[in-house]
């Protein structure tokens, strides 16, 4: 018994930090109805400025006092940029585009302390007091319950901020009812900053205090907002007290399962303690959550105009597909072998991507999942082909399926959540995923797994193929074409399903699910049948990974990694093919990244920096992505010239009716979508 | 013959009753208007019948059980509705939106698209047009509509179902007198071929000048029901709209519910 009574006190430190956090992502909330996916970042960034400041990374080494203050300025520097770059500018957009957004501003930060400070992760002096106290017969580290102690006090302190000051009537003012708030004099913006300014202020505060605890890192800080989305659940986005209480216990409860997992009796993985326990506990505490609050979240009386990007009909889809499969057929045998691989790098990106335009782009569900889709095809299809001996088109078909299948499944117990709740819950599915399953050695493992070269009636299909481009080196284009055949199959799938009856479906549920159910639609087999074509797309990408690199690792289908694929596809235009083969080229390891690297100098944290501020300003300026800016050129361009070519507006006016109904699609649009 | 049966229906938020044991019956080729003061439960109603709101009581077409079963479930069955905001699919175009009502969506028929194979063209979509003069919108895009224009754009979608009945909530809303009275024209001609129609609107000359018979509701119940004449003198609706006092016919001034209740008590022209 003892010894979970020390692991629960020792949680006490890393649900601290989750409370901070989770304050953090409230505060936001009420403040502004953006569920800030970059809260644990801001996190990240002052405990980062803190070691700095005390080690004299930047040269000179402060007191306590004054780094801490150093800190909480950068904290608030942050929130202020936030603030004033990001969320004021989207203040009317959907819920799911101000989601994007903060991971916008996620990307940003994390490439930004890793291009100052480098992957190593730090250890930071502490501030709290370093003694011990015993309490019933066990000794703990004091700091433990100072933090927590701490993070209590601040949960008092801004309730009774919200519930007496005239700042925090105003708040719960603006998060019942934003147009009445703004016609009694309120401005929703100077609301909006100061609670995003709170909330950067709290989650710095807990980065500089927990992070002697839990060690200041790059990677695990930011994704400690997955734990207090859960928590922040528990609370409906609105109770502070239940947030802080519900973070500080998911902690507690995370370091009581590793100390179980640590037992003798407990499963183990090949003799280690089973990993990511942690994550799929917060993901479980998620699906409790919804099931207790109900799946939607409190609606905010908000000034939204709920546009999301335009889905415009293919016009022509042989030709281009043609044209392109050619031009990248031959660039596959011509061009020197790192640009070959980086081709068929972007290729594999392209195929994940579409994924993202059926389910996101069509039906509206951010699901951050898919990604980890791809990561179980492409182990399945290791332990089909090595373990099984099962030969190549039956092993990845398998794989498949199998990948279909999960994903279908999550699907199906995801129905009644939608939008913002559901990238949430998937975001923490695949945190699990990454950690449960893939890091598991009996399943997956970070060192990887191999998997065979295809070989379809005795020829290779793999990279290592006897057949080599004109410089004679790996990889064979021989695999190139093969990814080619798939991207480009799927591509024309994808591009055609948005002209189908089940197309038109998908769009009718995405723009309204009531008007959908009552026009004849059955909403829940549309999404069924979205999840379904979205998985098995990521899980065709995934065993193309696998046969990529002759072994699959967990590195490559990180939530993380999932998350910045997602920034891509909206880059590149989440609605449209052209957008995932943008989104493709931009991806890691891909054409535009390897050029830049290889040309300039410019290595993939730039990317990611770059990644992370242009979907911020696609996000603000262009929401249908780069290829749906050209497609509105395209259509304005021929608009023009038919009008051109038909005379002055006043001969066919008859026909047309009113001219305001036909901006930007003519006559002659309206023959080329039936060819 | 009876379309549409509706027997004791009930709908409660909490305590409170938006609906109290509703019935009323809509015949073939009939036009049955359903008029009430705000907040009297007429969208609750459709609501109800349509399925997209829990309720007690039964819902029966031609003679069939539709109780507890699905919305989309109950639009197939040819139990079709507009919205009083339109609701339209913003991100398809006006022929497309029809096409998403019309279209017949089996495993079948999905497979087959999948794999190239065309549809033939559904001529609903542009009889259906053609019914509410929509013709020169078809590829117009729906979020690029005026609200008058969504409207009727929203009665289109509902008729290209080939529906046996349409619940039509204030599709005269946003539009002016003459706009109106094209569109009673029309609702008349798309009951004379056949379809059921069930009107609420808050245009009383659009109402009393087209209708076959009219249920009026307060407080979710059924006050009067009858032909448009009977349901003018009914004391209990005059109260309703002008208040208790009002009753001697002597009184009745403009009041808050002035504009509906004049076109009420006045003799409406027929179209």
């Amino acid at each position: 018994m003892e010894p979970i009574l020390l692991f629960a006190v020792l949680g006490l430190g890393q649900g601290a930090l989750i409370a901070g956090i989770a304050l953090g992502v409230v505060v936001t909330y009420r403040g502004s109805g953006i569920i800030n996916l970059s809260t644990g970042a801001v996190a990240m960034a002052s405990a980062y400025a803190f070691w700095a400041l005390t080690t004299g990374f930047f040269g000179l080494t402060l007191p306590v006092g004054p780094a801490l203050a150093g800190a909480l300025a950068v904290a608030l520097a942050v929130g202020v940029l936030t603030e004033v770059a990001v969320f004021k500018p989207l203040r009317t957009v959907s819920p799911l585009a101000k989601l994007a957004a903060s991971l916008g501003v996620l990307l940003t930060l994390q490439a930004t302390v890793l291009l100052v400070f480098g992957v190593q992760p730090q250890q930071a002096p502490s501030i709290l007091p370093t003694g011990t106290v015993t309490v019933l017969g066990i000794t703990t580290p004091s700091d433990r319950f100072v933090l927590a102690g701490l993070v209590v006090v601040l949960a008092l302190v801004l309730g009774a901020l919200y519930r007496w000051s005239r700042f925090g009537l105003a708040t719960r003012a603006a998060s019942e009812n934003e147009q009445a708030a703004l016609l009694a004099g309120l401005s929703p913006n100077s609301v909006s900053m100061a609670n995003t300014l709170l909330a950067a202020l709290v989650a710095g505060l807990l980065g500089v205090l927990a992070a002697p605890i839990v060690q200041v890192d790059s990677m695990t800080l930011p994704l400690q907002v997955v734990p207090a989305l859960a928590a922040a659940l528990f609370a409906g986005f609105t109770s502070l007290w239940i947030a802080c209480t519900a973070g500080i216990l998911i902690g507690v409860l995370q370091s009581v399962v590793y100390y179980l997992s640590t037992q003798s009796w407990f499963p183990s993985d090949n003799g280690n303690a089973m990993p990511g326990l942690q994550q799929l506990l917060v993901f479980a505490l998620m699906v409790v959550a919804l099931y207790v609050r109900g799946a939607g979240l409190p609606r905010r009386g908000e000034l939204v105009e709920q546009r999301l990007p335009a889905v415009p009909l293919p016009e022509r889809l042989l030709r281009p597909a043609l044209l392109s499969a050619a031009v990248a057929a031959a660039a596959l045998v011509v061009l020197p072998f790192d640009f070959r691989q980086a081709l068929t790098n972007s290729m594999i990106g392209m195929v994940i991507v579409l994924s993202y335009v059926v389910i996101t782009g069509y039906v509206g569900q951010i699901s951050v999942m898919q990604l980890a889709l791809s990561g179980t095809a492409g182990f399945v299809l290791s332990h089909l082909s090595v373990g099984w001996g099962i030969p190549f088109p039956f092993s990845a078909l398998g794989a498949m399926v199998l990948a279909t299948l999960l994903g279908v499944a999550a699907g199906v117990s995801a129905l009644r959540v939608r939008g913002v709740s559901l990238a949430v819950v998937t975001l923490a599915a695949a945190l699990a995923m990454e950690q449960a399953l893939f890091n598991n050695t009996s399943f997956g493992g970070t060192a990887g797994v191999s998997v065979p070269p295809p070989r379809l009636f005795g020829i290779d299909l793999g990279p290592k193929a006897d057949f080599r481009g004109l410089d004679g080196n790996e990889p064979s284009p021989m695999f190139g074409f093969l990814v080619l055949a798939v991207t480009v199959a799927l591509g024309l799938y994808v591009a055609h399903l948005r002209r189908t009856g089940l197309g038109r479906r998908m769009l009718a549920v995405r723009s309204n699910e009531r008007a959908a159910a009552a026009a004849g639609v059955d909403v829940r087999a549309v999404k069924i049948a979205a999840f379904t074509i979205s998985s098995f797309i990521a899980s065709a990408a995934g065993t193309l990974y696998g046969y990529n690199f002759g072994s699959v690792s967990a590195a490559r289908f990180t939530a993380l990694a999932a998350l910045g694929l997602i920034g891509f596809a909206y880059i590149g235009g989440i609605t449209m093919v052209s957008g995932a083969v943008i989104a493709g080229l931009m991806s890691t390891e891909a054409l535009l990244p390897h050029a830049l690297d290889k040309w300039f100098g410019i290595k993939g944290t730039w990317a990611l920096l770059f990644g992370g501020v242009s979907l911020i300003v696609t996000l603000i300026a262009n929401p249908d992505g780069i290829a749906g800016a050209a497609h509105r050129r395209r259509t304005a361009k021929r608009a023009r010239r038919a009008a051109a070519l038909t005379g002055p507006p006043a001969d066919n006016a008859s026909a047309v009716g009113s001219p305001e109904i036909h901006l930007g699609r003519t006559p002659a649009d309206a023959k080329e979508v039936t060819p | 013959m009876t379309v549409l049966s509706v027997q004791q229906l009930g709908v409660s938020y909490g305590g409170v009753h938006a609906l109290s044991d509703v019935s009323l019956e809509v015949g073939e080729g009939q036009l049955v208007g359903l008029i009430g003061p705000n907040g009297a439960g007429k969208t609750t109603f459709v609501d109800a019948v349509t399925g997209l709101v829990a309720a007690r009581g039964r819902v029966e077409l031609d003679g069939k059980d539709l109780t507890g079963r699905a919305p989309h479930v109950r639009a197939r069955r040819g139990l079709a509705r507009t919205f009083q905001s339109s609701e339209l699919f913003e991100d398809l175009t006006v022929a497309e939106n029809l096409q998403v009502t019309a279209d017949p969506s089996t495993w079948w028929t999905t497979l087959g698209e999948t794999f190239g194979r065309r549809p033939s063209p559904n001529p609903a979509v542009p009889e259906a047009l053609a019914a509410l003069g929509l013709e020169d919108l078809t590829d117009a895009s729906a979020h690029e509509l005026s609200q008058g224009r969504r409207k009727l754009v929203g009665v289109a979608r509902a008729l290209a179902a080939r529906p046996r009945i349409i619940c039509l909530d204030e599709p005269a809303a946003g539009l002016d007198t003459t706009e109106s009275a094209e569109l009673g024209r029309r609702l008349r001609a798309v009951a004379g071929a056949g379809t059921a129609l069930l009107l609420i609107d808050h245009d009383m000359s659009l109402v009393m000048g087209i209708c076959d018979h009219v249920v009026v509701l307060e407080f979710g119940k059924v006050i009067a029901s009858g032909t448009p004449a009977q349901v003018r003198t009914d004391p209990a609706v005059i109260a309703a709209y002008l208040g208790a006092s009002a009753v001697q016919p002597a009184t009745a001034s403009g009041t808050s519910a002035g504009g509906s209740a004049e076109a009420l008590t006045s003799t409406p022209e027929t179209p």
